[in-house]
Parts: structure tokens; C-alpha cells; sequence
């Protein structure tokens, strides 16, 4: 971020230093070939094809991963059996990104939520759906999945989240 | 096993967003300088071993401490790098007294060191570098570039403390205001400390509310700037710390659990943890640390804390969480000026990380303000006795803690 | 000092380019370190780990794998140097009585990155690293000419320790496949590329895959994990200065303060016939032979007329060493493990008899500027 940006209107102590020689430089070592395994992902990308949604539970905690894991962390063992979940789920957590266009210079406000489906324990970054007003976003609000039109067998059939209507009681106690 | 642990100590070198006066080496060698003027009774040839980090993807140079090994006064003597990110300082710190309570033959007095020079290189990369691994994963996976880029930037640190504001501040029903009420009262205490960055005295609430926005609800008036500076503290043992200064610091609780990652998750899996601001690692650490230091009721037996909050959301969190208030009444304690210079219970008075940040040694300043608080060499020291203090330091993807608590008196018996 | 044991360790097999991601590969090591010894997840209390961010691509690298190395909800930290530094962290935190099961884990993936070029990284940034003069390979290239006019040796017999070393590695089956060379000799070597005069590519340890981990507990429960613990009796590390031209590069002055420190500790003063077996870590041939003079196990200038086959007067490698596969951040790791599986006997295949102790070392920086060594000593 630009420091003129951030303390136009603060006036802070500065002690200036004595500039000595400098030696600016770079160097370019070549690209870096990130190797993983993404076997333990492919009943979930079948299952996505056809668009139902599969997650991972760990046989001896009983927690159940989406997207699914690798090894389960408090067991140190690899999860094996597939559990089917529900289209619903809530908003774990949420923020939203001010992200300024180099070219035209204007901000722009991109929500982003994490989304946890109902029936598994964790829960991952994605989007709303663009054309609802996001500032009445909450924790908690409750939301399905909206499947996008030619399914690839990625993450990306879930092409954003649509809001649900909350039946909630203390709806007005939790909102902020 | 093990022995008493004490810290001599503690130097600084002086803290700019850009110290374009000095190569790193010479950094090092200006905290280390200040450390030892503390201590005036050894010299740097009487110092068994040197404990080195830093977060070294900032500067360009790989394991930096074979380089300043001179500089350092580290020439023919042992030497260990430890480094955890954003919590490097306190890992470095821990380190430091492990050395000494292990009790190997002729390791007696270390020197702990951490540092980084920020303006040698490209800060918002090597910050966002954490995750690529995990983001060409789901790039595999389908995930498009440009909304990988969306998540990007509201990655790194601003975006997983943004998390963090949103479900705190729902919780606890805190408001934009006591955000800057606590931004204020850092930086006016920074403008005490000779050390620190960003020296403010004049600051008020209306000023840090009237900047933009950059990531929901974190203004640009609220955040850390990016320093360069380093750190130095000297640990050894009870019979030699004695001889070293008057009040010796006693190192009586130390612990650094780590949990699962948070938002983004390892190999593109999501995370457990799904209230970013719950901290069951922060939870956990204090109970183990608090635990070795003989403190049950922390609000009453601790009387000076640092913590480590960039962000002033995250001081707010911290002070519950660590156990020193009560849940959602933290924001109520700084409006009532329980946690100022002459409060109950003083918190940061040195800036904390909202006015000094250099990555590798903000965690490591954190207890060795504390430390000399006890001993009442501190810059902007406390007007009563401190004999409990804690400092604490947090990084990582979320899920990096560590945490010392010191006293002026041991609470282990060691045969 | 107190008695702390080594009670259980693992390592994968060392490839080239391995066919999987690092997280399982450190999964299979710590998980087959627990199982070797017998243990489960929740007996953890502490894990010290040994990657470097340069080489893994990413900063902060010990905080995504949290989970694969069995730290969740556990004391963890990371040590940024060789594998056998983070033994030593592993080391002072049972010795300080706060915690009863240490385990350490290490290691790196060569393949995703040129291995050679990103030790430019570790040069200074100001005078060295611009003319690229200096680098790990070249500097290679200094200390053994300056070895070789000092006492007047020959190439040749620098050469025999590299055809040793590879020949030690066919029996040796976890080691590096291409480092495996059962019919290799002298004229193979001396003519195969060269790196940087007079150093040839035979004579370099390669950089590979792999990740290895072990466990340490204090006395009272070692003896209660298993029947054959292995004792460590004295540690040495120590740090040169960085310039090369202010070092005497014939000879290893910080292999040599090490042994010193870590022989005082264990009260051996002469480790020719106390010490049975060595496992050393090289990364060129000639830096055997420096260290096993600078240990005082061979005279200065005669380290290559020492016997150190497996059935000679002073074994040293027998697994084949760092000559035998290198995955950085692991190496002297492994060379613990392999002293360790000397003294229990479990070497298949490459076991020296009657060994009851043993030192093996680690080294990280050009030249090797900083060594560690260790003593390790079975029960009769």
C-alpha cells in the first residue's frame, strides 16, 4: 500500500538516516515446480460431475473434511469413507476486499465469504452471488449452493452461493 | 532435569521504514551493542552461544547468519537458527532459554538475536508467498486466476485479521471507535519509546477514523506500518545473572502450540477452524505456560502484559483470550482506562506491533519490554512495581503462538 | 549431563523425482518413526522440524505442515539448518525436563527447483553474489586444491573415497538409485563432467527427495519404549567465520572445535580406538578425508591412507554417506539414523560388527562453516 495514502492527515515523529551506497539488484533462479497429490480428490470431482457433493470423515475422530484431506491432523491417520452432504450450509465468516483497478484507478468491493456445508466440520473461501446486496451479510446466514451450467469436475461447478431465507427465531438479536 | 533460567538483558537498535544507513550485519551488530551496555560486566567473548533469526524471504539472502557471523562476535563459537514466520521473535526467545535450562556442558550465558530489514525487498510478496503452494492446487482444481486473485488479496495478514474483526466484533458488539480508541493510546505510548516507529503524540479518534478503507472493517489508519530494526536479549543462569545486573528476570513459563490453519487450509482442504477468532492454540499455550509459572487467577497475578497485535481488533481479542479478561469486556477496559500507563493492569506501553513492525523481531520485543519493565530499565516504564509480566507473539497461518511469562522470583525448584 | 535416548526412527526412500507431494512423504516418515517405536499420536509432546523456505518455494514453511508431522496441538518450532540442528533443539527440550517425547523431523523436495543455483541465495549480497565468483561448487573447487598442495596429494586418491562411498550404497536400500554404482572405478570418476576444477560430478553429493524423522526421550521412559535405546553422550557444534580468505581451507577448524566439545562431554580422548564406526556428512569426497583429520582419528595429511571400508581399521560411512543420496535439510539426519541402526544392529547388508559407539555429523554453509557432531553409545 502507498505510504502517502495512508498518513496524508497524520503527522508522525521521522528522524531522517544518512544514506550509504546501494547495490540494487535481482536475480531470476528459474520457476518452482510445486509437487502434490490430488488423487484423494477424485471420487469428490466425479461426484461434482454429477453435480452431488462428497466429503472425507476421518474413521476415528468422526470429523468430516470438504474439501477433502489428506491426513487428519488430531489422528494422524488418512481419512477413508465418503459421507454424502447436504446442498445448505451457513456463513462461517466473512469480509470484503477493497480492490483498487490499476488502470481506471476506481475501487472496487468484492465480498468473500467462508462457506461450511451442512454435515462437515470445516469450511472454505468462496463467493455470493454477484447481484445480491452483500452489506446485510452476517455470520451464520444460511446458504445453498447454486450448481453452474456445464459441470467439469472442479470446485468451480459451485459457481457462488445463493442467500436462503433465514427461520431463525432471534433473527434480529443475531444481525448487526 | 533442567535449571533456572535468567534474562540479563535487553537491547534494541532504533526502528525506521527505512534505515538506509546500515547493511543488515551492522543492524544486528547495533542491537547487540545496546544489549551488552545494559550488562556492563561481560563482554561479547564471554557469551557461550548465539541463538540467530529472522523471516528470510524479505531480504533476498538465505540463512543470513553464516554471513554475519563476524559481525554477530559469533567467529569459532556455536550457533543455531531458528525461524517460524511471524513468530520468529518468541520462537528465538524460547530457543534462547532452552539452551541455557538444558544444562549442556559449557553453554551457560546465550544471546538471543532477532531481526529484518524490511526495505531491502518486496514486503507484499513475501508475505503472500505463505499460500502459492496451496493456490495452484485449487488453480488445478478449476479455480480460475482472477478469483484467485480475489482471494489473494484478502489473504495474507490484513485478510485473515479482517476474519478475525468480523466474528469478534459480532460477538462482543465493539464498534469502529474502540478500535481507534486503542490505535490512539498505542501510538501515543510509541512517541515514549526511543525505539519505536511510528511516534505520534498528537493522534486522535476522528483522524484514524477519517481514512479509507482497505478490507472490511480495518481502516488504513489502523494498521502496522512495515519497519527495519532488530533485537538482542542475553539469557544465562541464576548464579551468573546475579553478577550481571541487579534484578535479575526469572523465566518461569514458556509454550508455543500450534493448531490446524486457518481460512485456506493445507493442500487447498479448508480449515477446522471455523471461528478464526476462537484461538484454541492461544487458549491452550496460556494454560501450559501459566501452568509451569504457578499462576492461577492471571487477572490478579500478572501485572504488565504485551501482546502481539498488528491489528487492534487482535489486542482486543488477545487480552480475553490469553485470560486476562473477562469474554466481550475488553473494549469496556481501555474506555476506562484500566490497561493505560497508570492503570490496573498496563498493556503495550511500549507501541506493541501497531507502531513497530519488523516481521522477524516484533515477537521477540515483545518479552524483552517485559523483562525490563521488571527489572525498571524499560523506556516508558510503568510508575509501580512490576513482578509478573507475559509477552506473547502470534503468526503463522493463523495457527503460530508463543508465549513467555517472567517474575523476579523462580517458581520451580530445581534439585 | 543427563542421559537422553534416540527410541525410534523412520526414513523414506531417497528419489530423484519422487511421485509424491511432500505432505504424504512426511507423513509416511513421522508416521513410521511412531509405529518403529511403537507409540501413538497423542504420546507427543513436542516437534522440532528442519525445512528452509528457499527450498520448499514458500515462507513460513513449518506452518502448513502442522498437521502431516503430528504437531497439532503440540509444543512446535522449526530449526532453518541441517536435520541434525534440529536434533539438537530436540536435544535441549527433553534435557530441560518440560517435556517427555521430542520427535524431529527434516528434509526437502530437489526436484521442484535447480538444487545448485539457489545456494546463490546464501552469498553476500554486496560483494560475492554480483560477480558470482563465489558459490557452493567453486568454493568446492578452492579447498580441494588447497588441500592437495598442502600435503602434496593426488586427485587419484580423493577419488578412491567417492568409489568407495558409492560401492557402500548398492547394499544400502534406501539410498538414492543413480548414486547406486556397483561396478563404478578411479578413471570413471576423475573423468566424469567436471563441476569446477578439480572437483568432477562423481565426487558431488546429489541433491534428492526425501524426509526422515526420529524420537528422543529422557532416560525413564526410554527404557520403558523399548529394549535397545541408544544413548546420546556428548554434542559439538561450532561456526566459522564466513570470508573465504579468512579461513585455512585444508583443514576443518570448525570440525575440530565440534570434536572437541562433543569428546570432552562423552570423556573420549582418543577417538581412533574408542570410536568403532563414523558416519559423516560429505557433501564433496575430499571433505571426508579433512574431517576425519580434524577429528584427530588420522594424521593431517594421511586421512587416505586410512582404512575406512566396512571390514577396515576405521569404518567410515557404510551406508555410502551424503555420496549415497543428499536431500537437503535431511542429510544429517539421516546420518544419525544410520549410526543409530549400526549400534542396534539393524543394518541389513552394510553392518559392521561389535560397534557399541559411534559419532555421526551435520554441516550447513559453504565449505562447511558450520559443523555439528554427536556420540552416540549403545547398552552393552
Amino acid at each position: 500500500m502507498s505510504k502517502l495514502t495512508r498518513r496524508k492527515s497524520m503527522e508522525y515523529i521521522k528522524k531522517e538516516y544518512v544514506r550509504t551506497r546501494t547495490m540494487p539488484a535481482s536475480w531470476y533462479l528459474s520457476s518452482y515446480k510445486f509437487k502434490y497429490n490430488i488423487t484423494h480428490m477424485e471420487p469428490m470431482r466425479e461426484k461434482l460431475k454429477q453435480k452431488k457433493l462428497v466429503g472425507l470423515q476421518c474413521s476415528s475422530c468422526n470429523r468430516v473434511f470438504f474439501p477433502p484431506r489428506i491426513v487428519c491432523g488430531k489422528c494422524m491417520v488418512k481419512p477413508d469413507r465418503w459421507v454424502d452432504l447436504r446442498e445448505t450450509g451457513r456463513v462461517a465468516t466473512f469480509t470484503i476486499a477493497y480492490i483498487k483497478d490499476p488502470e481506471t484507478g476506481e475501487v472496487q468491493e468484492r465480498p468473500i465469504v467462508c462457506a461450511q456445508l451442512d454435515g462437515s466440520d470445516t469450511s472454505y473461501p468462496t463467493q455470493l452471488n454477484p447481484d445480491i446486496e452483500f452489506k446485510d451479510t452476517y455470520v451464520g446466514m444460511p446458504i445453498k449452493v447454486h450448481w453452474a451450467e456445464n459441470s467439469e469436475g472442479g470446485l468451480m461447478d459451485i459457481q457462488y452461493y445463493d442467500v436462503t431465507e433465514d427461520k431463525a427465531q432471534d433473527l434480529e438479536l443475531r444481525k448487526d | 532435569m533442567g535449571r533456572q533460567v535468567c534474562i540479563a538483558s535487553a537491547g534494541f537498535s532504533e526502528h525506521a521504514s527505512k534505515r538506509s544507513d546500515v547493511s543488515m550485519p551492522e543492524l544486528v551488530s547495533e542491537a547487540i551493542k545496546d544489549c551488552l551496555k545494559n550488562a556492563p560486566s561481560i563482554e561479547i567473548n564471554d557469551i557461550d552461544m548465539f541463538v540467530n533469526g529472522n523471516m528470510p524471504a524479505f531480504e533476498g539472502a538465505n540463512i543470513p547468519e553464516l554471513w554475519m557471523t563476524d559481525w554477530m562476535g559469533a567467529r569459532n563459537k556455536p550457533l543455531m537458527r531458528v525461524t517460524t514466520g511471524g513468530t520468529t521473535g518468541g520462537s528465538v526467545a524460547i530457543a534462547g532459554y532452552y539452551s541455557v535450562a538444558s544444562g549442556l556442558p559449557g553453554v551457560d550465558t546465550v544471546l538471543a538475536i532477532a531481526f529484518e530489514q524490511q526495505s531491502q525487498g518486496d514486503t507484499a510478496t513475501g508475505l503472500a508467498s505463505v499460500a502459492y503452494g496451496e493456490i495452484s492446487v485449487l488453480n488445478s482444481l478449476g479455480i480460475p486466476y482472477d478469483q484467485l486473485t480475489l482471494l489473494f488479496s484478502a489473504g495474507a495478514a490484513i485478510g485473515v485479521a479482517s476474519y478475525q474483526a468480523t466474528n469478534y466484533m459480532r460477538k462482543s458488539k465493539t464498534t469502529e471507535e474502540d478500535l481507534a480508541r486503542v490505535v490512539v493510546q498505542n501510538r501515543h505510548n510509541a512517541a515514549k519509546t526511543w525505539w519505536a516507529h511510528l511516534k505520534m503524540p498528537n493522534l486522535t479518534i476522528e483522524e484514524v477514523l477519517d481514512t479509507p478503507y482497505i478490507s472490511y472493517p480495518l481502516r488504513y489508519g489502523m494498521v502496522c506500518p512495515a519497519s527495519d530494526g532488530a533485537c538482542a536479549m542475553l539469557f544465562t543462569t541464576e548464579e551468573k545473572a546475579k553478577d550481571m545486573c541487579d534484578i535479575p528476570v526469572y523465566v518461569n513459563g514458556v509454550g508455543s502450540i500450534a493448531t490446524e490453519t486457518g481460512i485456506l487450509g493445507y493442500c487447498g482442504s479448508g480449515s477446522g477452524q471455523l471461528d478464526p477468532s476462537e484461538q484454541l492454540g492461544a487458549q491452550k499455550t496460556s494454560d501450559v505456560a501459566f501452568q509451569q509459572a504457578g499462576i492461577s487467577f492471571p487477572r490478579k497475578e500478572i501485572d504488565y502484559a504485551e501482546v502481539y497485535s498488528p491489528f487492534p481488533n487482535q489486542e482486543l481479542m488477545w487480552v480475553e483470550k490469553l485470560g486476562l479478561f473477562e469474554e466481550n469486556t475488553a473494549s469496556e477496559m481501555y474506555e476506562t482506562g484500566v490497561t493505560a500507563l497508570n492503570g490496573e493492569l498496563p498493556i503495550n506501553c511500549s507501541g506493541g506491533v501497531n507502531s513497530t513492525n519488523a516481521i522477524g523481531a516484533s515477537a521477540m520485543e515483545r518479552p524483552a519490554v517485559a523483562a525490563l519493565q521488571i527489572m525498571g530499565k524499560a523506556s516508558n516504564q510503568v510508575p509501580e512495581t512490576v513482578h509478573t509480566s507475559l509477552g506473547h507473539g502470534w503468526g503463522g497461518y493463523i495457527n503460530l503462538i508463543t508465549m513467555m511469562v517472567m517474575a523476579d522470583e523462580p517458581a520451580r525448584k530445581f534439585k | 549431563m543427563e542421559k537422553v535416548a534416540i527410541v525410534g526412527y523412520n526414513q523414506v526412500k531417497l528419489y530423484s523425482d519422487a511421485n509424491y507431494g511432500r505432505y504424504e512423504m512426511i507423513f509416511e516418515a513421522v508416521r513410521g518413526a511412531l509405529d518403529n517405536a511403537g507409540l501413538k499420536k497423542k504420546d507427543i509432546t513436542t516437534v522440532v522440524s528442519a525445512t528452509n523456505d528457499y527450498y520448499d518455494g514458500r515462507t513460513i514453511s513449518n506452518s502448513l505442515t502442522v498437521e502431516p508431522g503430528g504437531g497439532y496441538l503440540a509444543d512446535e518450532s522449526k530449526v532453518e539448518m541441517d536435520g541434525a540442528h534440529a536434533v539438537l533443539y530436540g536435544l535441549m527440550r527433553v534435557l530441560s525436563g518440560n517435556h517427555k517425547l521430542a520427535v524431529v523431523w527434516g528434509g526437502s523436495m530437489a526436484s521442484s527447483y535447480p538444487a545448485h543455483t539457489v545456494h546463490l541465495y546464501e552469498t553476500d549480497p554486496t560483494w560475492e553474489r554480483p560477480i558470482t565468483y563465489v558459490s557452493d561448487i567453486t568454493s568446492a573447487g578452492f579447498q580441494m586444491r588447497a588441500y592437495m598442495e598442502k600435503y602434496g596429494i593426488s586427485a587419484e586418491e580423493i577419488a578412491k573415497t567417492a568409489v568407495k562411498n558409492r560401492k557402500n550404497a548398492v547394499n544400502n536400500p534406501l539410498a538414492l538409485a543413480e548414486a547406486q554404482n556397483p561396478n563404478i572405478t578411479l578413471k570413471d570418476v576423475l573423468e566424469s563432467d567436471i563441476y569446477s576444477d578439480p572437483v568432477t560430478e562423481l565426487m558431488v553429493a546429489q541433491p534428492c527427495d526425501g524426509v526422515a524423522a526420529l524420537l528422543l526421550a529422557p532416560e525413564k521412559q526410554a527404557k520403558k519404549i523399548t529394549d535397545n535405546p541408544v544413548w546420546i553422550t556428548g554434542v559439538g557444534l561450532s561456526q566459522e567465520t564466513y570470508y573465504l580468505g579468512d579461513r585455512d581451507l585444508s583443514t576443518s577448524k570448525s570440525m575440530e572445535l565440534a570434536g572437541k566439545m562433543a569428546f570432552q562431554a562423552a570423556g573420549i580422548n582418543d577417538p581412533n580406538t574408542q570410536i568403532d564406526v563414523a558416519e559423516l556428512y560429505e557433501a564433496f569426497a575430499h571433505e571426508e578425508l579433512i574431517f576425519i583429520e580434524s577429528l584427530g582419528i588420522a594424521e593431517k595429511g594421511k586421512g587416505a591412507d586410512l582404512n575406512a571400508e566396512i571390514g577396515g581399521d576405521f569404518p567410515v560411512n557404510p551406508s555410502g554417506g551424503a555420496l549415497g543420496g543428499n536431500p537437503l535439510c535431511a542429510t544429517g539426519l539421516i546420518r544419525i539414523i544410520e549410526a543409530v541402526k549400526q549400534i542396534r544392529g539393524e543394518a541389513k547388508g552394510y553392518q559392521v560388527k561389535n560397534v557399541n559407539k559411534a559419532i555421526a555429523s551435520g554441516q550447513i554453509g559453504m565449505c562447511s562453516q558450520n559443523n555439528i557432531l554427536y556420540v552416540l553409545e549403545g547398552d552393552n
